[in-house]
């Protein structure tokens, strides 16, 4: 009999996850080919089946409108063949994103205090003041803890190379965490035998340590923190996560509107009246947070939330204005910025990057759009960017045009080589290479801190697509950190 | 208990069970109607009247089958149709996501997704029976799992009274909707074989033929059947054992706190003793009236419970 990755071919343009150039798997993907192979086409086909319709089940869809207005929900994809790490090469990946999100963390405590790196001229100080994230807000606040970034997610691709390179930092609001316990709960229920034979690291602890650090930056005043989620509603496409976190945790999910802050303290409205809160982990953006301060027509934020906060009398999580460090422009210096803090070189690399404000810069990026990846510094989710490679000459001409109106906006980046991964693909019935990238996940709270073992792998699902968001259509996998 | 959730709850558990009599309703009295001894009154108009009146459509001017129907099953434009109140018991348990079980989110999820997507066209030619056994079906599930996997703890007790209030309401509703049809067939002249097909069928409606056989053990007539349907509080299915419920998980969340005689709690209290108290031969001359003034004591209890714990 052919097993079903027999035709798997070793995929000599990209780095190929999986296969040798032999054609043979790698050591740590013997076992799981193996059994991949041991099943037919249609076993395989009858596990997928089952795992979309608990995903569906399970509520893990987004909402696509359909022209009668009909709400349609689909899951998110997900594929069956895990993605594994070894855990040297885990190892390291972890110490280099522990590293980076510490000193992105001095870097924010310093940029709203003394500005030493501004004043040493590490960072330009334009890039940071023109940024519309850096909020005035946080000048010479100090959230609990000093902590700002609690909870980061930090994208990551491997090349050609063989190394990581990180693409960007997520120090807002990352999402994609219940995904990876979703996940997780699909593989286990599916193809639970393997787990016998791998020892595959644990993710389950996320939500424990996800509570366990908002109660390490509770206020001063209180000694049992009442830790709430707050939510933009259900209609938000992260509502699934929101609430799966909330529910794991064990703590309440709220909205803007069951809230209210009365003499700088927040209160949420229970049916006993009153009841006060300590710790928000927020999933609402700095701006729509309290109209207050920042937009005033936003109706999923809590008036008055900025002063309880700056009063102590509450922790926001993450805090308010760490948006300026993962500007994609800012991206460029934080190596620089790891060395200026930490005196460390950087562990994991950063892809070269160009932005398009400076001169020199620019003009190289004009010339050579055709091979950059060309990102917006303040979208997310994978919106506005072009791969040059992609890009008819009338395209080319537009986004030109576009850079040079407002070339603050802009970065370009080398068109990176994403690693392929086997990924079974339903119109086709069978197994093919796909670009994926790795999110991963770790928590910062009052003298310790967590990094999920594993992480999000997402995978592109068109042919030769690069951008693998989920709103682009991608998909995920689950992650194994083997021991 | 966050009141925006405690709403969420209440009103979740007030769709499931209005879902599960609209269902049973439209196909207790389609399928009686096919082969009613009564056929001179009994015509199928009549029978989509009923229906109509119990789903609390009055707007529909030309009343045909497939309309009628579809307006009460599966459009998703009538507030009041079953398909509306399942999305509305699912949107209700998205909101309160994190207060539930996983494994009731997932029976509601499930429950959901058959509805929506039942095809309308079997619905409509040979589904209905199917459509609302699978209806009925679904809510035990769910049901089940509110017994079996939520701790009996406040939020429970919100889910119940919801339930419980919307069980009064439609048991009287279905009981006013009956007697209304049953008078006109009296005044039409028809038999007492032909009067007690509709009280059995009285019966189907609420799901209480078989437990009202095995209490009376004899054909079902007039006052055995609102004796049974309004005072047994025995029937998981009469006004009395509504009545008793709402009062069971209202004191679960008032606590008894506070005994005045204006509190909801007094008042669903002494709604819940008038009905244990009572006996056919008092109130059999004048039965709208004691159905009328229930519905509207059931209704104020409900709309005090929202203002004083549901309101955000």
């Amino acid at each position: 009999m052919n097993g079903i990755l027999d035709s798997q071919k070793f995929e000599n343009l990209h780095f190929d996850e999986v296969y040798t150039s032999l054609n043979d798997p790698k050591d740590h993907y013997k076992t799981i080919v193996e059994r991949f192979n041991q099943l037919s086409i249609s076993d395989f086909q009858r596990i997928n089946n089952d795992v979309k319709t608990a995903f569906f089940n399970q509520g893990i869809t987004f909402a696509v409108y359909s022209e009668d207005n009909k709400a349609n929900e689909r899951i998110f994809p997900f594929d069956l063949f895990p993605r594994i790490i070894p855990n040297d090469e885990w190892m390291k990946l972890e110490k280099g994103v522990i590293q980076r999100n510490k000193a992105i963390n001095l870097f924010l405590h310093d940029i709203y205090h003394k500005k030493f790196i501004l004043k040493d001229k590490v960072v330009p100080a334009d890039l940071i003041f023109s940024s519309k994230n850096y909020l005035k807000e946080m000048v010479d606040f100090t959230p609990e803890g000093g902590i700002y970034t609690h909870i980061s997610g930090t994208d990551l691709i491997k090349h050609t190379d063989g190394e990581y390179y990180i693409l960007e930092d997520n120090l807002r609001c990352p999402s994609g965490v219940s995904y990876v316990l979703s996940n997780r709960m699909a593989l286990k229920k599916s193809l639970f035998e393997l787990f016998n034979k791998l020892k595959v690291k644990t993710v389950y602890q996320y939500p424990e340590h996800l509570l366990e650090i908002l109660k390490t930056v509770k206020p001063a005043n209180t000694d049992t923190p009442n830790v709430v989620v707050v939510t933009p509603g259900m209609y938000n496409s992260a509502y699934f996560e929101h609430s799966f976190l909330a529910q794991k945790m064990g703590v309440s999910l709220v909205e803007g509107r069951d809230l209210y802050v009365e003499k700088d303290f927040v209160f949420m409205k229970t049916i006993r009246g009153p009841q006060r809160v300590d710790v928000i982990y927020r999933r609402v953006d700095d701006e729509f947070i309290d109209p207050l301060c920042f937009r005033k027509d936003s109706m999923l934020g809590v008036p008055g939330l900025m002063n309880a906060y700056r009063a102590g009398n509450v922790t926001l999580a993450n805090a308010p204005g760490t948006g300026v460090a993962d500007d994609k422009a800012v991206y460029n210096y934080v190596p620089d910025i790891i060395k200026y803090y930490l005196g460390e070189e950087p562990i994991l690399n950063n892809v070269r990057t160009y932005r398009c404000e400076r001169e020199d810069d620019m003009k190289y990026v004009l010339e050579n759009i055709d091979k950059l990846v060309v990102k917006p510094v303040d979208e997310s989710g994978g919106y506005g960017i072009t791969i040059g490679t992609t890009l008819t000459r009338g395209q080319i001409e537009e986004v030109k045009v576009r850079i040079k109106d407002t070339p603050r906006k802009y970065i370009a980046q080398p068109i990176m080589s994403l690693s392929v991964h086997p990924t079974f693909i339903e119109e086709t019935s069978e197994f093919e290479p796909r670009h994926i990238d790795l999110r991963t996940f770790s928590l910062m709270g009052k003298n310790t801190e967590y990094i999920l073992k594993g992480g999000l792998t997402r995978v592109a699902l068109k042919r030769g697509n690069l951008i693998v968001n989920s709103s682009q259509g991608g998909g995920s996998k689950d992650t194994w950190v083997l021991d | 208990m966050l009141s925006r959730v405690a709403n969420n709850l209440y009103w979740m558990g007030r769709n499931i069970e209005r879902a599960d009599h609209l269902a049973r309703y439209s196909k207790a009295n389609y399928f009686s109607s096919l082969d009613a001894p009564i056929l001179k009154t009994y015509d199928r108009k009549f029978v989509l009247e009923s229906m109509l009146y119990m789903a609390g459509i009055f707007d529909m001017e030309d009343i045909n089958e497939r309309d009628v129907l579809f307006k009460i099953g599966l459009d998703a434009q009538n507030p009041n149709s079953i398909i509306s109140n399942v999305t509305s018991a699912r949107e209700n348990a998205r909101g309160a996501r994190n207060a539930i079980s996983t494994d009731l989110w997932e029976a509601i999820n499930k429950y959901y997704h058959l509805v929506i997507n039942y095809p309308p066209e079997i619905y409509l030619t040979t589904g209905l029976f199917d459509f609302s056994q699978m209806i009925s079906d679904q809510t035990s599930i769910v049901g089940s799992k509110i017994y079996a996997t939520l701790l009996h703890d406040e939020e429970w007790a919100m889910i119940l009274i919801g339930m419980y209030i919307e069980r009064g309401l439609q048991i009287i509703r279905i009981i006013n909707s009956k007697l209304n049809d049953i008078y006109k067939i009296e005044i039409a002249g028809n038999t007492e074989t032909e009067m007690s097909f509709e009280w059995s069928n009285l019966l189907r409606c609420v799901e209480s033929f078989d437990m009202n056989r095995k209490y009376y053990r004899s054909i079902p007539n007039r006052e055995q059947v609102l004796e049974f349907l309004m005072l047994n509080a025995a029937c998981p299915r009469s006004i009395a054992y509504a009545l008793n419920g709402v009062r069971r998980y209202e004191e679960k969340i008032s606590r008894n706190e506070n005994q005045d005689g204006n509190t909801t709690s007094f008042k669903i209290r002494k709604l819940a003793e008038q009905y244990k108290y009572l006996s056919y031969d008092e109130f059999k001359d004048d039965i709208y009236k004691l159905l009328n003034s229930t519905q509207n004591k059931l209704m104020e209890i409900g709309s005090e419970f929202e203002k004083k714990y549901l309101s955000f």
